[in-house]
């Protein structure tokens, strides 16, 4: 028989060391499915992991795809750690790109100083506004958020498809499904002649000073903190319930806004149907894999940007479609869940015979 | 068949507490038996063994003279034990037959067919095909009831099984479970209801602090002489000297407090009007599950009823949460240590910012600061005498007597002019119960005022200048504790009256 028993004393250390576990697991897990795929699994897992970023380029591109997920995956802590399940984060970075772009395409034949920080302003809004819904109907109505803010993700992709064919698509565009391209002074600047890496980067950086401030030095972070360990002490002691969740939730869609802002005025330039690859949905594992620890997201931010890379490398040099990205960000949650577990359970095998003679 | 069960010499063990000293007893069908005691009388461990969930340190189990091994809730149900826990273990989206269908053997056609028969011979009627959550608590009963007929139990064992029945569904559930007993199952009913024992059951076993102290036909008891055994005579009164006089102001007066609620497993509170005299405790008795944790939340603020008026030193509080509750001096510490009062992963001087009233300082302009919360911490880690002064530590580490010191502690630093508490020594040993005790007297002796919700008689009658019994949300006129006999609580708490 199988028994499984709560671990009494789980040491601080080896809860930040089984992220490491897990990624290690994930690369013998990837290697193991190349070489059933009948690769060279070191060939294969070299390209994956190694060949992206051993040039400067690639190094630049590790860094724009981590920053949209370090920014999310900040937001989405602020939630996480205070029991909000909001995991329509991608629905936020998508609104927060439509409203930011809209201003953008407002300004579209002018220049200014004013009209990047406008853009992204207006990009931060729009995230926080598409998070206020579900969590203004899970306080005054008790629904529940991870449904509502999920669905809410399909609404936001489908508002954006609509305004890209329809009102907003490109007059000289030949019906294609896009807009018109941004004015230079609504996009972000560049920061190495040559490589796509942009000043969002900053935004990233910004988030992560902010939200350790915030998390472990104010009051805030500490009803934040409390309300997700135990909401009945949280109740006891007092603190404001219902604020406390639309405010996480308005900092949750505003770090996804300025993603999707960033998104859409760095690389992109202009909206289209596919301003990510579903950053806002990947941001929820990188979150856990930092350990809703600020600076344990930049490193998680980091690893699953690199997963990405790695799939876009595979598919052009092995010819695997690049969807084997999804399957290592998939493996990473799979395993850092596990080692959790095991981490703070632990499994005994009992011998049922012995039991009986006992009575 | 006749069925005979027998209990013999069972004991169990639980670190700091003995549930079950040398227990033995026997019973027969045609019976029905009652096993009658206070919480933690025994009674949840004993039925826990029956059913295989738990199993002794020593003793045996003999059903028709065969050494039964129960190992397992299995081993429970394959030797025809079949059970009613007080909390239902269905599945509330699934359909009442997908429910009873779970861990049948049979095929769904046949087990249709032996369904309906049970319905025809008891009466019942219950649609198979709706979902359980649709079903009322009288229904979701039945339904477990049911899927235990349909084993054949030769002993059924009924957990509380009327504390969320209405008096029809309890009415109905009585008449059922006799047919059973007329059918030869071996029925044993346990409850604190003393008028359930006396209308329903047969022969009645009294448990008190692990020990079966009477074994009784009913028909030889009234409601006085089981109240007088489940409470026991308790020790003699060391209570401290009573220092109300009749003319001291009330500092704190609740008029129409009513509580309602949709959900079966809390008690709705009907009208309960009280006062506290500055310097007095009031006693709040009742076995739990009376609505002693609904009261205790509207009183902390946590829950806000309507119409209900609190006043406390010449304000209305009614509309207040906790904290603005705290501002006007009150403090509260709840019965759960664990999950309310504290919490287990925070360190201890995280746990003290949790009462953060406003001339704290702990939070100024919404920073932390961590100095003054510290500094605070090390003061009531000395003051009250907790085994640590390390504010550090996580407050897991301590023991439940420490740590009740830490949150009275906490709560009282900030000189409350009234304290409400809950089972402040529920789960304490000797040692820290009496340095709990001697803090709630001291606050008595400074003219600060205590509300006691307990379920420990004995503790009630040592502390409170006056003491009324919760039953079933409702609230008995209060007495001065020098006319409470533990005889008249025990009366009170079983649902009785006096007078």
């Amino acid at each position: 028989m199988i028994k499984i028993e709560k671990r009494n004393d789980v040491p601080m250390t080896l809860y930040f060391f089984t992220p490491f576990i897990a990624i290690i697991l994930t690369i013998l897990g990837g290697g193991i499915i190349f070489y059933i795929l009948g690769f060279n699994p070191i060939e294969a897992l070299k390209f994956y992991f190694i060949t992206p970023i051993s040039n400067l380029y690639g190094l630049s591109e590790l860094l724009l795809k981590a920053t949209p997920l370090c920014l999310i995956a900040i937001g989405l802590s602020f939630c996480f750690k205070s029991n909000n399940w909001n995991i329509g984060a991608e629905g936020q970075l998508t609104f927060g790109a439509i409203v930011g772009g809209g201003v953008a395409l407002l300004f579209y034949n002018q220049e200014g100083f004013y009209i990047l920080p406008l853009v992204i302003l207006a990009g931060a809004i729009g995230g926080m506004i598409f998070a206020l819904i579900p969590a203004i109907l899970k306080t005054y109505f008790n629904t529940n958020e991870i449904l509502v803010s999920l669905m809410l993700v399909y609404v936001s992709k489908l508002l954006l498809d609509y305004l890209v064919v329809g009102p907003w698509s490109n007059p000289e565009g030949f019906n294609f499904p896009e807009t018109r391209q941004f004015s230079n002074s609504s996009r972000m600047p560049l920061l190495f002649e040559g490589l796509r890496i942009h000043a969002g980067i900053f935004l990233a950086l910004a988030a992560v000073m902010l939200s350790w401030f915030i998390l472990y030095k104010t009051y805030l972070g500490f009803q934040i903190k409390v309300s997700g360990l135990s909401l009945k002490t949280a109740k006891y002691a007092g603190f404001k319930g219902k604020t406390m969740i639309l405010v996480v939730f308005m900092i949750s869609g505003a770090c996804a806004g300025l993603a999707g802002v960033g998104e859409i005025t760095g690389p992109i330039g202009q909206l289209h149907r596919m301003i990510s690859p579903d950053y806002g949905f990947t941001a929820i594992i990188v979150a856990f894999l930092g350990r809703l620890n600020p600076f344990g997201i930049i490193f998680a931010s980091l690893v699953v940007a690199l997963t990405y890379l790695g799939a876009e490398t595979a598919q052009i040099f092995l010819q695997i479609p690049k969807y084997t990205g999804q399957v290592f960000q998939g493996m990473i949650l799979f395993f850092l869940l596990a080692s959790d577990y095991l981490l703070f359970f632990k499994v005994k095998i009992l011998n049922l015979k012995k039991n009986e003679l006992r009575h | 068949m006749a069925t005979d069960l027998r209990i013999s010499n069972i004991s169990k063990i639980y670190p700091g507490c003995i549930a079950n000293d040398n227990v033995s007893l026997q019973f027969k069908s045609g019976k029905i038996y009652a096993l009658l005691g206070e919480n933690g009388a025994g009674k949840s461990t004993l039925v826990k063994i029956l059913s295989g969930v738990i199993s002794p340190d020593n003793g045996e189990v003999f059903l028709n003279e065969k050494n039964l091994k129960l190992n397992s809730p299995l081993d429970a149900k394959k030797n025809k034990i079949g059970m009613v826990f007080q909390h239902f273990n269905l599945f509330e989206t699934l359909s009442v037959f997908e429910n009873l269908s779970i861990d049948a053997t049979e095929d769904n056609k046949s087990l249709r067919v032996r369904i309906n028969e049970i319905f025809k011979k008891y009466n019942f009627s219950i649609d198979l095909d709706v979902p359980v959550l649709n079903l009322s608590a009288g229904q979701k009963q039945k339904v477990e009831i049911i899927r235990c007929l349909l084993r054949s139990p030769k002993v059924l064992i009924m957990d509380e099984p009327t504390s969320v029945l209405t008096e029809q569904e309890t009415e109905e559930l009585f008449i059922s479970l006799k047919k059973f007993c007329d059918e030869g199952i071996l029925i044993i009913y346990i409850t604190h209801k003393l008028k359930e024992v006396l209308s329903l059951c047969d022969e009645v076993a009294v448990m008190r602090k692990g020990k079966v102290v009477s074994v009784s036909q009913t028909q030889n008891e009234k409601v006085e002489t089981l109240a007088n055994k489940m409470v026991g005579q308790k020790l003699a009164k060391i209570k401290k000297k009573i220092n109300i006089s009749k003319n001291k102001d009330e500092i704190f007066k609740v008029k129409h407090l009513n509580f309602y609620s949709d959900d079966p497993f809390e008690t709705n509170l009907v009208n309960l009007n009280f006062s506290v005299k500055k310097g007095e405790c009031l006693g709040i008795a009742g076995i739990s599950g009376n609505g002693q944790n609904e009261l205790f939340q509207i009183l902390s603020g946590e829950i806000i009823t309507p119409d209900t008026s609190i006043i406390f030193r010449n304000k209305e509080i009614a509309k207040l949460n906790p904290k603005q509750r705290r501002e006007y001096l009150m403090a509260f510490s709840p019965e759960d240590r664990i999950s309310q009062a504290a919490v287990p992963e925070l360190k201890i001087y995280e746990n003290v910012a949790l009462n953060n009233f406003k001339s704290s300082n702990f939070f100024e302009k919404g920073l932390v600061n961590e100095r003054k919360i510290k500094e605070h911490s090390k003061k009531i880690l000395s003051d009250f005498s907790v085994n640590t002064d390390n504010v550090e530590l996580k407050s897991q580490f301590l023991s439940g007597g420490n740590l009740q010191k830490l949150i009275l502690g906490r709560e009282l630093i900030t000189a409350p002019e009234l304290l409400i508490c809950y089972n402040p020594t529920w789960g304490l040993d000797v040692g820290a119960i009496n340095y709990i005790h001697e803090t709630l007297i001291k606050i008595n002796d400074q003219e600060k005022s205590t509300i006691l919700i307990s379920t420990d008689t004995e503790e009630l009658l040592k502390l409170s200048d006056r003491i009324a019994v919760i039953y079933k949300g409702k609230l008995s006129k209060i007495m001065p504790s020098e006319e409470v006999t533990p005889e008249k609580l025990g009366l009170l708490m079983g649902g009785g009256s006096i007078d």
